[in-house]
């Protein structure tokens, strides 16, 4: 006789910022602020251990194992714990790396709708808690790793990594990207170099502002203002909620709570975002050559996101007073807040199946999140993201690389182009066979614009059903096809692309190209979104940039890597230069 | 006082390092400049006492007494020569009874603007975090020091880490010896500043190290957090090597072999952590030859350009004043920077002088490299000392004298340059 049916889910108590970031309304005044959080429910074994995810809590520097920390199978045993508990016990430390990086893989699942794969091959993702002792946290592919440092600050008071929120899912965010698109790594524009650092910075500020105990801390400190007492109340009046309340005394007055001392692991993104690029400017992307390093390049990407969501929160506070009396339920405002940020977590989540699988640039990105929202969620009436996101991006010089679907759809992927042929290939192998796709991308190499001299190979192939905000199913498959042309530099002209000034003859170049093909429910290409390999206007600008920064040095490559990519901006290094030998 | 009639150029056998004994011979007498005098790896068949030989040979060579000692910065490879022994008879005692008019270092060594110092200083606060930010450097140098120790003996990991972090230890030894060798006479210089040197005939300029406000105006504001960095990373360092402590309780501590199913992770992650201290070590390298003082000596038709380990980020300061790059085009003589590595020589200095070219080019530009294989980087990452696409550059375009080829037994090769 079959059993009870096992629950689909838990809740796990987490720190719901970093143990800086107190909770000012709480029964037990100024304690950590924390969150449960619903994670997906299975079979753990001691670390603890899942299907996806294995805490191991091994500290490299002092060579010291830590017991593996067992959970019950449906309790939240750190539930009503006190602070120290919580600062001094490992096993909560390895809960709350484990119930981070699960909700944010099941957050990429949902919004994606289907299962996704790390970074690298194999389906456990090591969670080291306390690797080492080092002011650094990153996501490892090597080790099928992610890796958080530990360090005291001036006080002699133990910082650790693993206990900041952001910092768990920036980094589980990089092992998540680095499985959906595996060439975002690779040298190409400085877009591309930023985007990494720039999306695992929103998702992990939206996954935090979406925690209704963190859009509560952000509602007091605005309708508060700064250095007054804050007052326990229901409600609200709207004229202390201005937008510049919001965003000033709001979200910078929490990111001025963050612990300080892990700014030099995880950048100072949100502060950045909500004060040092505002007001917003298209300068900073297009002129500013401090903007051409990759980390600040990120932080643009991250202001334009931020900036729509504090507009959107702050534009449903009428709705949320309709008959204008000036008082508003404080909770209602903190429930749209976390509703937003959650909603738009999971359009620029669902946007990387609409980016191109080689050399994003933001741009891109635009596209990409604004096309495929309205697939899912056509109705955008009630926080008019899609609309505010295209404003902030152009504020901050961000054009859409689509300039429309000829909809009238500003900024939409443009259709796939016409005479693509169905007749030799069958959609039920191509849902998830490589060599059926690729058959359909060789009988229509015409059409997709592809090089014939190029190498070509599907790397993905990826279907899945999303489900819509009305209950509506889309069903999809997402393809990814590559092309790579390597030619010496004295070739190039034969593709009409211009030689770097003073890149030799000899030098080897590998161009990447390649194209997005998503395909509805029947089977027909809907959207097809590529770079071209030869392209003679994109290619030139992507080899200046990679010649003068030294990205052919045969090197280089280890100057990219994850584990050096926060120290070197701790650091303020300059890593790669055309001065050198 | 007439100019020198002719200036020798001698630069000693160290092995890994620099020592350069530069003379200025006038009509009836002389005076000497020791520039550096240290060692990290001494050249094959050196014997134990090698500096000491070599310290005896400056003394010998100055007829015991130097007119000053250019320390260019404080890496043991520039500054191991001039520590001390108890026995008074170390190669730092002998330079010391050598009794320099002037001691030269960078303003970043400057007792009075250390975070501690009681006196008025000129140095400004920024300057003064800066040399804060130098102090923790030397810690983590130390932590990782110690760290490796720990690691498997003869590992190559463990020689090439022991060797990065010796490099960059605080060398108290040296530096206290420099400090009292010259009294009062000690000058700590940044660009633009007077050298503090007496050449009757020669213009000596400090073309480096910029301070913190001269950076400023060619970058962006120094990285905000560097100072935060580098401190929290010399505290865990500390915590790390210094306790040996534990995180938590010991009862939460694994008694016993760890699980099987993570040997091959606690594996990896050793292997993580070796590749992390040599990025940690090697960043923190750069920022101490970034603090190298570079001196430029000008007399009669010659240019000698005498840069210490500076990399780009402290040549850009001066490459960004169009009269100092239009000065530096006649250089005749180059010391090559940070014996020979990628980045020392930037290639836009490189390109701007004049007197390169092939072997019959009238005043052909000469240049000095002090080096020795094997010990810093590694060809597979075109990161090798020294460098060899540059070296075959000032093969090809310059009369090249490297110490490679000096015997340990002759101590030293001489150039001599007739004003």
């Amino acid at each position: 006789m079959p059993g009870a049916p096992k629950p689909r889910s838990r809740l796990l108590t987490v720190v719901a910022q970093d143990p800086s970031v107190r909770d000012p309304r709480g029964p037990r005044h100024r304690r950590i602020l924390r969150a449960r959080v619903e994670v997906p429910a299975e079979e753990l074994q001691q670390g603890p251990g899942g299907y996806r995810v294995q805490v191991v809590d091994y500290d490299v520097s002092n060579d010291v194992y830590y017991k593996p920390c067992a959970l019950d199978e449906s309790g939240d045993a750190y539930e009503k714990k006190g602070d120290r508990t919580l600062l001094a016990d490992p096993g909560f430390h390895c809960q709350n790396v484990y119930a981070l990086v699960m909700r944010t893989l099941a957050r990429f699942e949902f919004a994606l709708g289907r299962r996704v794969s790390w970074g690298f091959y194999g389906h456990h993702l090591n969670v080291v808690p306390h690797a080492f002792a080092d002011a650094n946290a990153f996501y490892s592919p090597e080790d099928h790793a992610l890796l958080f440092g530990y360090f005291p600050d001036r006080q002699g008071k133990m910082v650790y990594t693993c206990l900041s929120h952001d910092i768990v899912v920036h980094e589980a965010t990089h092992a998540l990207l680095d499985g959906l698109r595996v060439r975002f790594t690779e040298p190409s524009s400085p877009d591309q170099a930023a985007f990494h650092e720039g999306f695992a910075d929103i998702v992990a500020l939206l996954s935090v502002f979406a925690l209704p105990d963190v859009a509560k801390v952000v509602i007091d400190l605005a309708s508060a203002g700064k250095g007054r007492r804050r007052r326990r109340s229901e409600v609200i009046r709207k004229k202390d909620l201005t937008r510049e309340a919001l965003r000033r005394s709001g979200l910078l007055g929490l990111a001025e709570q963050f612990g300080s001392e892990l700014s030099v692991v995880r950048g100072s993104a949100l502060r950045r975002s909500v004060d040092e690029l505002w007001p917003p400017s298209p300068r900073y992307y297009r002129d500013d050559p401090e903007f051409e390093e990759s980390h600040r390049r990120g932080e643009i990407l991250v202001a334009a996101v931020m900036s729509a969501f504090l507009d959107a929160w702050h534009d449903r506070l009428a709705a949320l007073d309709p008959s204008g009396s000036g008082i508003m339920s404080r909770d209602r405002v903190v429930e749209d807040g976390a509703e937003i940020a959650d909603t738009f977590l999971t359009m620029v989540i669902r946007a990387l199946d609409y980016t191109p699988p080689v050399h994003v640039e933001f741009g891109d990105f635009l596209s990409a999140a604004l096309t495929s929202d309205a697939e899912v969620r056509p109705d955008d009436s009630r926080y008019g993201l899609r609309r505010r996101l295209l404003e902030r991006f152009r504020d901050y010089g961000i054009e859409p690389a689509s300039a429309g679907d000829g909809a009238g759809n500003v900024g939409f992927w443009r259709p796939p182009p016409a005479g693509v042929e169905y007749g030799r290939t069958h959609f039920e192998q191509m849902r998830s066979e490589p060599d059926e796709v690729f058959r359909f991308a060789w009988e229509n190499r015409d059409e997709l614009e592809l090089s014939k001299e190029a190498y070509s190979r599907v790397i993905s192939v990826r279907p899945s059903v999303r489900v819509g905000p009305d209950g509506f199913v889309l069903r999809e498959v997402v393809a990814e096809l590559i092309q790579t042309l390597a030619v010496k530099a004295r070739e190039l002209h034969r593709y009409g692309i211009r030689r770097p000034a003073g890149m030799p003859g000899e030098v080897d170049v590998t161009l990447q190209g390649g194209g997005t093909m998503v395909f509805d429910e029947y089977g027909l290409l809907k959207y097809y979104i590529h770079n071209d390999v030869v392209s003679p206007t994109r290619q030139p600008t992507r080899l200046e940039y990679l010649w003068e920064h030294g990205y052919f040095r045969r090197g280089s490559a280890a100057f990219r890597r994850f584990s050096n990519l926060h120290r070197q901006r701790a650091a303020g290094q300059q890593v790669l230069s055309p001065e050198v030998w | 006082m007439a100019p020198p009639q002719r200036v020798t150029i001698r630069s000693y056998q160290v092995g890994f390092g620099d020592c350069f004994l530069l003379g200025f011979h006038y009509r009836r007498s002389s005076r000497f400049v020791l520039i550096d005098f240290g060692s990290t790896g001494k050249a094959k068949g050196a014997p134990s006492n090698h500096l000491v030989k070599v310290a005896e040979s400056i003394r010998d060579a100055c007829g015991g007494r130097l007119h000053a000692v250019v320390a260019t910065h404080r890496h043991a490879d520039h500054v191991s020569g001039f520590a001390t022994r108890a026995d008074k008879k170390g190669s730092g005692d002998v330079i010391a009874a050598l009794k320099p008019d002037v001691v030269v270092q960078p303003w970043t060594e400057d007792p009075d603007a250390r975070p501690d110092a009681r006196r008025p200083t000129r140095v400004s606060q920024p300057g003064r975090a800066l040399i804060g930010m130098l102090d923790d450097l030397h810690a983590v140098a130390g932590a990782v020091h110690k760290e490796v120790q720990s690691w498997p003996a003869r590992s190559r990991a463990r020689s090439q880490l022991s060797f990065l972090g010796e490099t960059n230890l605080a060398n108290l030894s040296a530096v206290k010896n420099l400090m009292k060798m010259a009294g009062k006479q000690q000058r700590y210089v940044h660009f633009g500043a007077a050298s503090g040197l007496r050449l009757p005939g020669v213009k000596v300029s400090v073309l480096g190290p910029p301070t913190v406000e001269q950076t400023d105006t060619i970058l962006k504001q120094r990285s905000r957090d560097a100072d935060e960095f580098w401190h929290l990373q010399a505290l865990a360092g500390e915590f790390s090597v210094s306790t040996r402590a534990l995180l938590f309780a010991r009862r939460h501590v694994l008694k016993g072999s760890p699980p099987r199913s993570s040997r091959w992770l606690l594996e990896r992650l050793k292997a993580t952590r070796r590749e992390q201290l040599r990025e940690i070590v090697r960043i923190l390298d750069k920022a101490l030859n970034n603090t190298s003082v570079i001196l430029l000596f000008e007399v009669g038709g010659h240019k000698l350009l005498f840069p210490g380990d500076a990399q780009l980020e402290n040549w850009q300061f001066a490459m960004s004043k169009p009269a100092v790059m239009k000065r530096l085009e006649d250089v005749t003589v180059y010391k090559v920077g940070h014996h020979g590595s990628l980045n020392a020589t930037p290639k836009t200095l490189w390109n701007n002088f004049k007197h390169r070219g092939p072997a019959n080019t009238p005043d052909r530009l000469q240049t000095f490299v002090s080096t020795m294989p094997g010990k810093h980087g590694s060809t597979a990452r075109e990161t090798e000392v020294p460098r060899r696409t540059l070296v075959a550059a000032l093969k090809r375009e310059s009369d090249f004298h490297t110490s490679q080829t000096v015997k340990p037994k002759d101590l030293f090769r001489e150039v001599t340059l007739t004003v």
